[in-house]
């Protein structure tokens, strides 16, 4: 009966999972090869009649995408190793320590996230300004901490506290700092929950559409997401096009994401067990 | 002009640029959005040429967003020296005391459709210069005309006759499709269908709010019978599609090009799309129909050069705007109309299709300019939506919509 | 040696950022436009707002009805993803696709496809016989909603399984085989071994998703901006048509004041209901 019930449960997860997450992304596929005169034919075709290749044209040589490409992974590299380092180091201190404050400090780091995007764009801008940091990659990294750094630490703290802590005595008990045992016992044990945090903290900022927009200002530093509005016309949308650059924006995630799932694998061994 | 709310605010470039520049004072910065950028360029590199040592920086915004760019913009202290924005927002910034007046800037007034330079108008000073403006008229399918047994050379020209035309026309074709007469909008921005029910306010005499904008006329019977014409496109005689609560300008503009709608209203911008999507779409415009008796009117769209208070080289930015309004350079920048009489000779205006078009701007309204017209509009549109969805017939969501209105021209 | 040291450089970071823009929103909810002081005028504007009560019922029942499903569907998905197959890294891979599609364009392009008279999905519903009349996926407003935290929901899941995904590598594997020997099916080995074992995550990942939700605008913007009738109006629409499309700069500061201590106490709440797991060297 364990295995029947588990080879159902398979078998409609690999229907399933497909079929939902799969059918939008086939549609902006499908779409992304279609003329201007087929997209917006009623009733709506699925296949192609005369698949084009001229969205792709389009978006690759005759529009900034590419250097925007460019600028995209510059900033989320950026923003995400500038958040992993922070939240490593804050996360292990929420997760391991007592010290006055601490409620007080978490709560605050969860705070700046609930603040509304449209109440801190303009002094957020303004701080920047006075920083000298608009339109620099810095000044976006840093303002990306907004959005990636509560979520971050919140997470890690979650993930380094799973793992026991008798662990993490017996290094120390050896004379190691605990900065050592950090890096030297939590971070490796902690890989799953790390990767997690880093695909969060790249897939948010790649995606981020209004910070980008009001503090990137030319082609040096825009990003990805701006790349896809400029095909918005004031009456018109180059549909065909906004769906080859949404295809060209999302296909190195899924397969950078593809290359690195093989890290969630594991378990804790070592023979170490809780309670 | 209608799809445009969504607009991008672009962080002040001038405070880093004038830091990174050699020669501070020389150079001025230009937003201009990017369907307009070529033949921005073009007008750039012309005013460098005349005005030697003076560079016009050009940032491209999108559409996206850009109400919001502008905004935090002007108010960051650190705004570019010319904006390219719609008729629509120049005098809340204005009361916002975010510009500059630019009375100075022309000369020859007499040259400009009044109805534009009075919505850039406010407190006896001008705040702004028109150089596009369009109007609505009524898009129609000829061969669907001809198939349902209509002369497509005699449109409908009163309401009653466009109801009748409209039933008509929403039939099944021979082919099985299930086409409609007259697509109205529903959804998207509130400007969709503000443009395309206050001028029918207008034309049975009546509007939103009064003359001197101290009480609300929305429920007045005028206003009503506008919004129950409207509304029973949809509700009572079926002639809308379905998915009319869904629609904004765009969506409905597909319809008609995917040959499942006979009529809609729409600007002059959406020739191109229409011939680029389906060039064998043979295609009529008509002016608007009145009510039994009563005259055409139509809203005013379009877009001005703003100078914000705070630029860096506010010398520079008028000389700029007083060269973009020039009659030619007007009439090559414009997507649609220019602002000038003269400019409306040039050839490019000439195509036998924009006739109408250029009959219905003489028609032209400006809307009411109120500090919260913004959220007036927003409570109308609310309450129109809530006779489109069934929930209420027009007179009395038009009464609850004249209590919040009356409330927000009162306040402060 | 204390933890402080380890948090102070995150905090000092977000402190840098939040902290004049909190006293920048904090100054504009009690003035005016000519910049006089007006004590709490805008709030008690705002509160009187006519749209205020719906838009927090709104709200609520959007991300209420949306965390339900997001954690079950994607607690399920990343039980699936974690078990032995073949093909699994490709699965895994596509699962992940709907987070991380541009939410405008994911939005965008569910728009289109709902759409009544043109979307793929009232085609194939209704050539394929399954409705007769072709649904009003975004028009009828009993369905609209509903049918925005199905969008919602399918974008979010994939977070939720690639969470429970990173909880479950963590899970000794001693723990199942000893179930296996005490003869535990695969429902009661999902119950009292996994599920035990992702609390902590779970916990956290329904705080998540609850701060997401909050602020969340794009989906429901791009497809509905509210509409219609303002059935679909959540608070961060609200707040982003008073500042950037009504002009009304200082009530969206006096609402967005109200709306952070709102998010606030829910999340304080959630916390304590669950703050058995906090604490705990």
């Amino acid at each position: 009966m364990t295995r029947g019930r588990a080879t159902f449960f398979v078998a409609a997860g690999v229907l399933a999972i497909p079929a939902v997450c799969l059918f939008p992304f086939l549609w902006m596929g499908l779409s992304s090869l279609k003329s201007a005169r087929e997209l917006y034919a009623v009733p709506p075709t699925w296949l192609p009649h005369a698949p084009t290749l001229e969205n792709y044209r389009t978006v690759l040589f005759e529009s900034n995408v590419p250097r925007y490409f460019l600028n995209s992974v510059i900033i989320s590299l950026g923003s995400t190793g500038l958040a992993l380092g922070l939240a490593i180091f804050a996360s292990y201190g929420f997760a391991r320590f007592e010290f006055a404050g601490k409620r007080a400090s978490q709560a605050f780091v969860l705070a700046a996230q609930l603040l509304p995007t449209s109440a801190i764009i303009v002094p957020l801008f303004i701080t920047l300004r006075v920083l000298g940091l608009v339109n620099t990659y810095l000044g976006l990294i840093l303002v990306y901490m907004i959005l990636t750094l509560p979520l971050s630490v919140w997470m890690l703290t979650s993930y380094f506290r799973a793992i026991p802590v008798e662990l993490e005595e017996a290094a120390i008990i050896d004379g190691a700092s605990r900065a050592a045992v950090l890096f030297r016992v939590t971070l490796p044990l902690s890989l799953p929950g790390l990767v997690a945090v880093v695909v969060y903290a790249f897939v948010t900022t790649w995606n981020e559409f209004i910070f980008a927009l009001v503090f990137a200002q030319d082609s040096r530093v825009k990003t990805l997401p701006i790349g896809i509005a400029e095909f918005t016309g004031e009456f018109n949308t180059d549909w065909g096009a906004v769906m080859a650059a949404s295809l060209v924006m999302t296909l190195p995630i899924v397969l950078l994401f593809f290359g690195m799932q093989r890290l969630f694998v594991g378990g804790l061994t070592a023979g170490a067990i809780k309670g | 002009m209608i799809r445009v709310a969504r607009l991008a605010a672009v962080g002040a470039l001038a405070a880093s640029l004038a830091c990174a520049s050699a020669e501070p004072g020389r150079e001025i910065v230009w937003w201009t959005p990017s369907w307009g950028q070529a033949r921005a360029e073009v007008l750039a590199d012309k005013f460098e040429a005349a005005h030697p040592g003076v560079t016009v920086k050009l940032e491209v915004t999108v559409a996206d967003g850009l109400p919001t760019r502008i905004q935090t913009a002007l108010r960051s202290g650190s705004p570019p020296d010319l904006i390219e924005a719609q008729h629509a927002w120049v005098v809340p910034y204005a009361q916002a005391n975010l510009l500059q007046p630019l009375d100075d800037v022309i000369e020859d007034r007499g040259d400009f459709l009044p109805a534009s330079l009075e919505y850039d108008t406010w407190d006896g000073r001008l705040w702004a210069i028109p150089f596009r403006i369009e109007t609505h008229a009524l898009f129609y399918n000829r061969r669907m005309f001809r198939e349902a047994g209509l002369d497509p050379d005699t449109p409908p020209q009163t309401w009653p006759a466009l109801v009748d035309a409209a039933k008509t026309l929403t039939r099944t074709n021979s082919a099985g499709r299930r086409q409609y007469g007259y697509a109205i909008t529903g959804g998207g921005e509130v400007g969709n269908t503000l443009f395309r029910t206050l001028p029918l306010m207008w034309m049975n005499g009546g509007d939103i709010v009064s003359a001197d904008l101290s009480r609300a006329t929305v429920n007045a019977r005028p206003a009503v019978e506008a919004v129950t014409f409207y509304a029973d496109m949809l509700t009572r005689h079926k002639v809308s599609p379905p998915s009319t609560l869904q629609d904004d300008g765009l969506a409905i503009r597909r319809l008609f090009v995917a040959e499942s709608v006979a009529m809609y209203q729409s600007g002059p911008f959406d020739i191109a799309p229409i011939r680029r999507e389906n060039p064998a779409l043979d295609l009529g415009v008509m002016m608007l129909p009145t009510p039994t008796g009563g005259e055409p009117a139509v809203a005013l769209g379009g877009w001005s050069f703003i100078v914000p208070k705070d630029a860096k080289q506010p010398g520079l930015a008028r000389s700029l705007v007083r060269f973009l309004a020039e009659s030619e350079n007007m009439g090559y920048f414009t997507d649609t109309f220019p602002a000038r009489r003269s400019a409306m000779a040039l050839p490019r205006f000439a195509d036998p299709i924009l006739e109408n078009f250029k009959k219905m701007l003489t028609y032209a309204r400006r809307l009411p300019a109120h500090k919260n017209w913004l959220q007036i509009v927003q409570v109308y549109f609310d309450h129109v939506q809530r006779v489109l969805v069934g929930d209420v017939p027009a007179e009395r969501a038009m009464n609850e919509a004249a209590i919040e209105i009356d409330r927000l021209l009162a306040s402060p | 040696m204390t933890g402080v040291p380890f948090v102070l450089p995150a905090l000092a970071v977000l402190a840098l950022l939040i902290l004049f823009p909190v006293i920048y929103t904090g100054v504009l909810s009690v003035t005016n436009e000519q910049g006089v002081f007006v004590g709490l005028a805008n709030y008690r504007a705002v509160a009187e707002g006519r749209l205020t009560a719906t838009a927090v019922w709104n709200t609520v029942y959007f991300v209420g009805g949306s965390i339900v499903f997001q954690v079950v569907l994607g607690t399920l998905a990343g039980i699936f993803l974690n078990q032995q197959f073949r093909g699994r890294a490709v699965l895994r891979s596509l699962a992940l696709i709907p987070w991380v599609v541009p939410g405008i364009v994911a939005a965008t392009m569910w728009a289109w496809m709902l759409h009544t008279e043109f979307g793929i999905v009232n085609h194939l519903l209704t050539s394929g016989g399954v409705v007769d009349r072709s649904v009003g996926w975004l028009t009828d407003p009993d369905i609209v909603m509903p049918a925005l935290i199905a969008i919602n929901v399918w974008k979010l899941f994939p977070f939720v399984a690639l969470m429970v995904l990173a909880g479950l590598q963590t899970v000794p594997h001693e723990l199942y085989e000893s179930a296996r020997v005490d003869g535990a099916s695969f429902g009661d080995e999902i119950r009292h071994v996994m599920l035990p074992q992702i609390r902590p995550v779970l916990v956290s990942v329904t705080l998540l998703l609850m701060i997401w939700g909050l602020n969340a605008i794009t989906i429901i913007y791009t497809i509905t901006r509210g509409g219609p009738a303002n059935r679909t109006l959540v608070l961060p629409i609200y707040i982003y048509r008073q500042a950037f499309e009504a002009f009304a700069f200082h009530q969206a500061a006096a609402l967005s004041a109200m709306f952070f201590v709102f998010s606030l106490v829910l999340v304080w709440l959630y916390l304590h209901a669950f703050a058995a797991q906090e604490g705990r060297p």
